[in-house]
């Protein structure tokens, strides 16, 4: 039987500065078809799904949708055109029903021009059943958990007649029963002809349901399979295989492994009962997708959030962690993943960034302003912080510089446990070396290094070991001898090794 | 369009610069100053520049603490209605209980004090926005003002003149005296000390102040409470010099402050601004009231173009701030 095709995307591109995002991607969705993306974090996933829904422009290539041609959407036309993205909370009402909601907008009205609720519910109850979601119309939307909200925001899109559904990340924070149920509406949905783009990083999800699946890396189309065409060690390997000039090369550093920084059943939100060491001089690298918990993590072990259980050993005492100011007196740092929105005070200058932590945590009152000059000045050159005097407003510095000055705040506040969360995000390639070097560096001085990172290559070069996690939990550990994109991807999507 | 941005740049690139530098302020009231001197000889003469000080005074003081929360981001509109309910306070304790002078003050500052920790804990622990919570507290000051004073004027009877009238060596007024202390000790505060310094870093950023390690609601009650015991001190000069409290006085007092801290570049967002520049924000607010005076400008025209001068202010301020949400690149 020949199929319709829904979607066509030719040769679709964006670049971001910096950046190719996306490069000269082809894609196409069928009628009734299941099409699944996988990749990485940073593989062009968002990116793509934003050219669809509008919020984006592509930099060349079309985009097909019933027979015409556009060379980019807009949120109006996206919907007019019947793409509808599925979100996790958004875009319900709480305070109306389940009914009002899915007819929002096109309720049918009597003859005076009021609103029809009995139609209103009589069309919903119909609806809903046709799409097997055992749910009352009359339940505010407000009182339902997210995987009934989602399954309200298919019926609201099939109401509406959309043709094609985005669905991303649709099952983070879901239990494997909810997961069944979401996937049974999506084959449901599929099966009324409507076109599905799945994305997910967990595979098995992906394979029980693909008609095919489509491999991105960064901003490439790697590959596309049919149903059955693919087993999961093809598609890892597919997902990673990046080229080994990408790589830095570092100078390794003894480890003492007699002394170390211990977490111990660390629990609180997401996170549950992790445990782990950072030895003396290891750079111990956090792997994981995104969701699964590594910045909740690292801000539980800082008391930025409070943990419901667990406790922190350093060099062998227990230390209390309830806030950052104990946290940082224990010797513990944390460079933050969003440095200019939780770093850095961009309108302060360079010397009260770097002084704060220390300024903050030391005993007095006065501030010894010469003291503070000579320090923060010694800083500034030791670790290299190109800025023309230390009155300098932090926010006029490069990315990289802006990363230096949280470093330096920490070295000055004396902190022997530095806990890096995505270090070198938004930086250029210059700066992450010397980044890099400053880490190894540390390292030999015999500090304790934890470092949150998605960025594979990265975590690869600079970790004496890997941990890595998923769903709010520690699902490997993979030593320098054993580290390699497959090895940390596998675990990341739930895989075993 | 690009010449537009570019203007845009420009003119907050200024602003920017006029904001951090006191040098502006100067110059403008150098400025002000030799025009006025030319168009009246008494404008620029000792006893007259006592007079703007000495008027300035109550304003200043309050100004101070005004400022103090300000840099920490936190916004206090009740100072003038809390001024109101102390100076209620004080007048009874001083003519009906005959408390003496000593422990009037002490009353009076144990008062604003603590009124200013109950606004700083209800702010910090209901989360609501400080503009709004300061607003509802205000109304609540404006209540307690008539409360205290049964909605009467409460006369002194002569007594406590001359804690906000007598002049030191028969010129320089007590209050401009009190005004220069407490800036300067405002000043040490902001620029020296450690809890200064953290005020301007919970103003400027208050989640990377929290993972520096400083205490967010500790600091911000203690603003609050600077602001109130500044506000509660203040009342009696205010009672001192008309010799009675009135349940509706200061009620001009917390945009008048919040004005002057902007002029004098402290940003309503916080983490930034001087007392040097607040200072000269008070004064200059002092001065074109004088020189509107001695112009006889009508006092009915005096608020327009007061109120013209303090709405130019704050757009500036809230060009820069725009700037500052904006893309720092």
């Amino acid at each position: 039987m020949e199929r319709k095709v829904l979607l066509e995307v030719k040769g679709c591109s964006k670049s971001f500065p910096g950046v190719k995002a996306f490069n000269k991607v082809d894609f196409d969705l069928y009628e009734g078809e299941i099409h699944c993306i996988v990749g990485e974090n940073g593989a062009g996933k968002s990116t793509f799904i934003k050219m669809l829904s509008g919020a984006l422009r592509p930099d060349e290539g079309t985009i097909i949708i019933g027979g015409q041609q556009y060379s980019y959407l807009t949120p109006a036309l996206a919907h007019q055109l019947g793409i509808t993205t599925i979100y996790q909370e958004i875009s319900l009402a709480p305070e109306l029903t389940v009914a009002e909601n899915i007819f929002m907008g096109m309720e049918p009205v009597n003859r005076f021009g009021f609103i029809d609720f009995p139609k209103l519910d009589r069309e919903s109850k119909k609806l809903l059943e046709n799409l097997k979601i055992d749910l009352g119309v009359e339940a505010l939307v407000g009182s339902l958990n997210i995987p009934q909200k989602q399954s309200i925001q298919i019926a609201k899109a099939m109401a509406r007649e959309a043709k094609i559904f985005i669905l991303d990340e649709p099952t983070a924070s879901y239990s494997s029963n909810e997961i069944g149920n979401l996937l049974a509406l999506v084959k449901e949905v599929a099966a009324k002809g409507v076109g599905v783009i799945y994305i997910s990083h967990h595979l098995e999800e992906v394979f029980s349901i693909h008609d095919r699946i489509t491999i991105l890396r960064d901003g490439n189309k790697v590959a596309s399979h049919q149903k059955n065409g693919v087993t999961l060690e093809k598609i890892i390997s597919e997902m990673v295989g990046r080229d080994l000039s990408m790589f830095y090369t570092r100078e390794l550093v003894d480890i003492n492994y007699t002394k170390a920084v211990e977490f111990k059943d660390i629990s609180g939100g997401d996170i549950k009962d992790v445990s782990f060491k950072i030895h003396q001089g290891e750079i111990v690298g956090l792997a994981g997708m995104v969701g699964s918990g590594r910045t909740d993590l690292v801000r539980l072990i800082f008391g930025a959030d409070q943990k419901s259980s667990g406790t922190v050993f350093v060099e062998g005492h227990e230390i209390q962690v309830t806030n950052p100011s104990l946290a940082i007196k224990a010797g513990l740092s944390l460079l933050t993943e969003d440095r200019q929105k939780t770093g850095v005070i961009l309108e302060h200058n360079v010397k009260w960034n770097i002084s704060i932590v220390h300024m903050a945590n030391t005993s007095g009152h006065f501030i010894n302003e010469r003291k503070e000059r000579e320090d923060v000045n010694h800083y500034v050159k030791a670790i290299d912080i190109k800025t023309p005097t230390i009155y300098q407003e932090v926010r006029h510095l490069s990315g990289g510089n802006q990363q230096k000055v949280v470093l330096a705040k920490w070295l000055y506040a004396d902190a022997n446990v530095i806990i890096f969360d995505e270090p070198t995000r938004g930086i250029d390639i210059g700066s992450k070396e010397e980044i890099y070097k400053l880490m190894v560096q540390l390292a030999r001085q015999g500090k304790y290094i934890l470092m949150v990172s998605s960025d594979m290559p990265e975590l690869i070069a600079m970790c004496d070991r890997v941990i890595v996690m998923r769903q709010g939990r520690i699902v490997g550990e993979i030593g320098r001898g054993q580290l390699s994109e497959e090895n940390v991807l596998t675990y990341s999507i739930g895989g075993i090794l | 369009m690009s010449l537009n941005i570019e203007l845009t740049k420009r003119t907050a690139k200024w602003i920017n610069k006029s904001n951090r530098s006191v040098y502006y302020l100067l110059g403008i009231m150098v400025i002000a100053g030799i025009v006025m001197s030319f168009l009246d000889p008494n404008f620029l003469t000792v006893r007259n520049i006592f007079n703007v000080l000495n008027q300035q005074s109550t304003l200043g003081i309050v100004t101070m603490g005004v400022t103090m929360a300000l840099i920490a981001g936190c916004i206090d509109l009740t100072v003038g209605n809390l001024l109101a309910t102390v100076a209620g306070i004080a007048a009874i304790a001083l003519s009906r209980w005959g408390l003496s002078d000593g422990w009037a003050i002490l009353l009076a500052c144990s008062a604003g004090l603590l009124t200013g920790v109950f606004n700083g804990i209800l702010v910090v622990k209901t989360k609501i926005d400080t503009f709004i919570a300061t607003l509802g507290l205000l109304t609540i000051y404006q209540g307690l003002a008539l409360i205290v004073s049964k909605g009467n004027n409460i006369y002194l009877q002569g007594k406590f003149g001359w804690f906000g009238t007598y002049r030191v060596a028969g010129i320089i007024p007590l209050p401009v005296i009190y005004f220069m202390v407490i800036t300067i000790i405002a000043y040490i505060v902001t620029r020296y000390t450690k809890f200064g310094r953290k005020l301007y870093a919970i103003g400027g950023n208050p989640e990377a102040a929290f993972l520096a390690g400083i205490n967010l609601d500790l600091h911000k009650i203690s603003a609050y409470a600077i602001s109130g015991l500044l506000a509660g001190f203040t009342s009696l000069i205010v009672i001192s010099r008309i010799g009675q409290s009135q349940p509706a006085m200061g009620v001009s007092y917390p945009l008048e402050a919040i004005a002057a801290s902007v002029i004098g570049g402290v940003s309503l967002s916080g983490g930034r601004g001087t007392i040097p520049g607040v200072f000269l924000g008070v004064i200059l607010l002092g001065l074109i009231r004088n020189s509107l005076n001695i112009l006889r400008v009508p006092s009915f025209y005096q608020y327009v173009m007061l109120g013209s001068i303090i709405i130019i202010a704050v757009t500036l301020s809230n060009l820069g701030a725009a700037r500052k949400a904006g893309n720092p690149n």
